[in-house]
């Protein structure tokens, strides 16, 4: 079998899990929603303050969930060392890297059609049908660039003591210009884009995760050379 | 044991001459900046550690790649040996940016491209230490220093860039570009002072690095003898 | 029955001056084995004594610290693949996800190995470690004798020509252990090679057709299933 097939194969792997687990999933939509309100208290209740940083709230919302997705995806997978099982099968590693970075980014496109209605509600922000989908645009790339080097780093760090405190302390300064690029083009698309910026912001979104797409995929076989 | 004395010895302290000699020029002799005043000054050493803050972090994503391909723990030493001196480095960085910023916008921070970027290249790599230190097994160690270090290393470029654009609504600051020669003098004196010193750090971090590892390498146990000597099979 | 060929291809598995370090600590040193096709294996020794080690290097989850092997001629850092499809190993591990089912898992791993599995097929297998009637149950609901009969299954459905089992017979009753017992016969006459590592040295010494004593890493002794039982008697 190719190495599509196979990485496909741990595709319907995942969601399957992630299905019949729901409880993961719905556990980790409540803590985005939770983020999301706290984050309100922070600003306070002054409604043009909460419009303006809306977009921002609603990317950090995306970003502290990922992690306890990452983290959730790789805890599986140790359980009972399936991982294990996976690796002792004649799978190309670089397949099962692509299978557990495209269900993982799956995972993460899930919460955009919870977390931003009750952003729009929250910080009462309007948004036209054309814009919301173009939000849901800026969602995926957004959640394809986390995953890319979500993925390995979960993958590394799924088997050491600290991994809720090292999955954070690696990814988030690695994901800022994900999270720059998100917050400014949603921003955009919630307050109004009169010099049309979201384009490049789209772009720049695009090529960080061509990148670490690209490079964690090589990078990944390496990584698990000796088991995880 | 008698301590040789290494070339690298020799680097670190040539270094410190020309950083002495240079901050003194840059000190004293050279002319005071036009519209900065005397707080200028602390251009002499921050800019040839930004310089060499980069060039120290380039090694260290070079070294990873060596390291990843040759798994030759000589390679993992350095490339452990140059992020830990980037992040010296980075740190000072910071700092006198820092001053720099307080002198001349009245601010302790800005969220200027250079210092914001400098900022995210050390947590960066505060992070690939902060994974070494929780790997026990020295060949993976290796292997997963030298991935997370390339994987910090690509990001630099996202983040400038990045950063540049998200500060783009904003004035953008302009850094001086009357330079009278005598001001060049103390900068190039101080940039290969301080070039010397990194170098001198990273071989002795390197050579540190070795030693430990040289004490886990416990060689292989003696050949037991066989029980019975009936070894019929 | 010395073994005189040291052709590495005509050999199931070949290790020349294997070792493994952990930190300062040996886990396996100086070890030379020479496995021909179709052999049934034992290893046998306390706790630490470098029995899962060895398995784990020969299924290339482990890099050696030391010396080199071959596996039916085959050198595994250039062709991980290759020998991937050829061994598999069975664990201490079960390697299963709690809320599959047991059918789920079969369709798993051999899709994985690039095979499609019928249902009649699958459940044919569960019927042989008489899982059929739970083949629907997600499998975090059995019992630790039934995961392990399950990932046994492994070994069944991936048709490889060297099966590793490290302690097949732990966790199983009687009738599983007599099952394992079979399999390992039928892999015998199907001349597969077999490397077992166990405790149970009645059941698994009359198995065999050569076992190796190992202490502190190193092969101290080899010789026939019915030597190593007064072997054992006598040394540990």
């Amino acid at each position: 079998m190719n190495l599509i097939g196979q990485a496909l194969t741990v595709v319907r792997k995942d969601l399957l899990l992630e299905w019949r687990g729901k409880g993961r999933l719905i556990s980790v939509l409540m803590f985005g929603v939770v983020t999301l309100l706290l984050f309100s208290f922070a600003v306070g209740p002054d409604s043009t303050l909460l419009r303006a940083a809306a977009g921002g709230f609603l990317v950090l919302a995306l970003l502290l969930s990922s992690t306890l997705g990452l983290s959730e995806s790789f805890r599986v997978e140790q359980e009972q060392r399936a991982i294990e099982g996976l690796l002792l099968l004649p799978v190309d590693p670089i397949a099962l890297y692509y299978g557990k970075t495209l269900s993982n980014t799956l995972f993460l496109m899930l919460l955009a059609p919870v977390l931003t209605p009750v952003a729009l509600i929250l910080y009462s922000v309007q948004l036209d049908l054309k814009g919301l989908a173009v939000l849901l645009g800026l969602w995926t790339l957004a959640a394809a660039g986390l995953s890319a080097p979500g993925t390995l780093y979960a993958a590394m760090t799924s088997r050491l003591q600290s991994q809720d405190v090292l999955l954070p302390l690696l990814l988030f300064p690695l994901v800022i210009p994900v999270l720059m690029g998100a917050v400014k083009s949603i921003t955009l698309i919630l307050t109004g884009d009169p010099m049309s910026q979201v384009g490049s912001w789209a772009a720049l979104l695009a090529s960080f995760a061509i990148i670490y797409w690209s490079l964690c995929g090589l990078l990944f076989p390496h990584a698990i050379e000796e088991g995880i | 044991m008698t301590r040789q004395f290494k070339w690298d010895s020799g680097i670190g302290l040539l270094g410190l001459l020309l950083l002495f000699v240079g901050s003194y020029i840059g000190l004293f002799v050279a002319p005071s900046e036009r519209y900065m005043g005397e707080v200028q000054r602390i251009m002499y050493v921050h800019v040839p550690c930004a310089w060499n803050a980069m060039l120290v972090y380039m090694l260290a994503f070079i070294f990873a790649i060596i390291s990843l391909w040759t798994h030759r723990p000589k390679w993992d030493a350095a490339t452990t040996a140059a992020a830990e001196v980037g992040i010296v480095l980075n740190s000072l960085l910071l700092v006198q940016g820092s001053i720099w910023a307080r002198a001349t916008w009245g601010v302790w921070w800005d969220w200027d491209v250079r210092l914001t970027t400098s900022l995210i290249m050390l947590l960066l790599f505060a992070g690939v230490l902060a994974l070494r230190s929780f790997v026990h097994d020295a060949s993976r160690r290796a292997t997963w220093t030298a991935i997370a270090t390339i994987v910090a290393f690509v990001d630099v470029p996202l983040v400038y860039f990045c950063v540049r654009w998200w500060r783009s609504l904003h004035q953008v600051q302009s850094t001086p570009d009357t330079v009278a020669p005598m001001m060049v003098v103390p900068l190039r004196i101080n940039a290969f002072a301080i070039l010397f010193i990194a170098i001198w750090m990273m071989t002795q971090r390197a050579r540190l690095e070795l030693d430990r590892r040289r004490q886990d390498q416990v060689s292989e146990p003696e050949r037991l003898a066989p029980i019975g000597g009936s070894n019929n099979a | 029955m010395s073994i005189r060929a040291t052709d590495s291809a005509t050999l199931a598995i070949q290790t020349r001056g294997l070792g493994k370090r952990f930190g300062r600590q040996w886990a396996l040193a100086h070890c030379d084995l020479q496995v021909r096709p179709g052999e049934v294996l034992l290893l046998a020794g306390a706790n630490g004594s470098g029995k899962t080690t060895l398995l784990r290097l020969i299924a290339g989850l482990y890099k050696p610290t030391q010396g080199s092997m071959t596996i039916y001629g085959m050198d595994p850092d250039q062709e991980k693949l290759a020998c991937r499809r050829t061994l598999t190993l069975v664990g201490h591990d079960n390697y299963l996800y709690s809320q599959l089912t047991a059918l789920e898992m079969l369709q798993v791993w051999t899709r994985l190995r690039g095979a499609e599995l019928e249902k009649a097929q699958a459940i044919e297998l569960l019927r042989e470690v008489d899982l059929h009637d739970r083949r629907d149950y997600p499998v975090g609901g059995f019992s630790a004798g039934m995961r392990k009969r399950l990932t046994l299954l492994r070994t069944r459905l991936e048709e490889p020509r060297l099966v590793l089992l490290d302690e097949p017979f732990s966790a199983l009753d009687a009738a599983g252990q007599n099952l394992i017992e079979d399999w390992i016969e039928g892999y015998r006459s199907a001349g597969k090679t077999v490397v077992l590592a166990s405790h149970n040295l009645p059941r698994s010494s009359r198995l065999c057709d050569r076992a190796f004593l190992l202490q502190e890493g190193q092969i101290l002794w080899q010789g026939t299933g019915e030597a190593i039982l007064d072997q054992v008697g006598t040394t540990v």
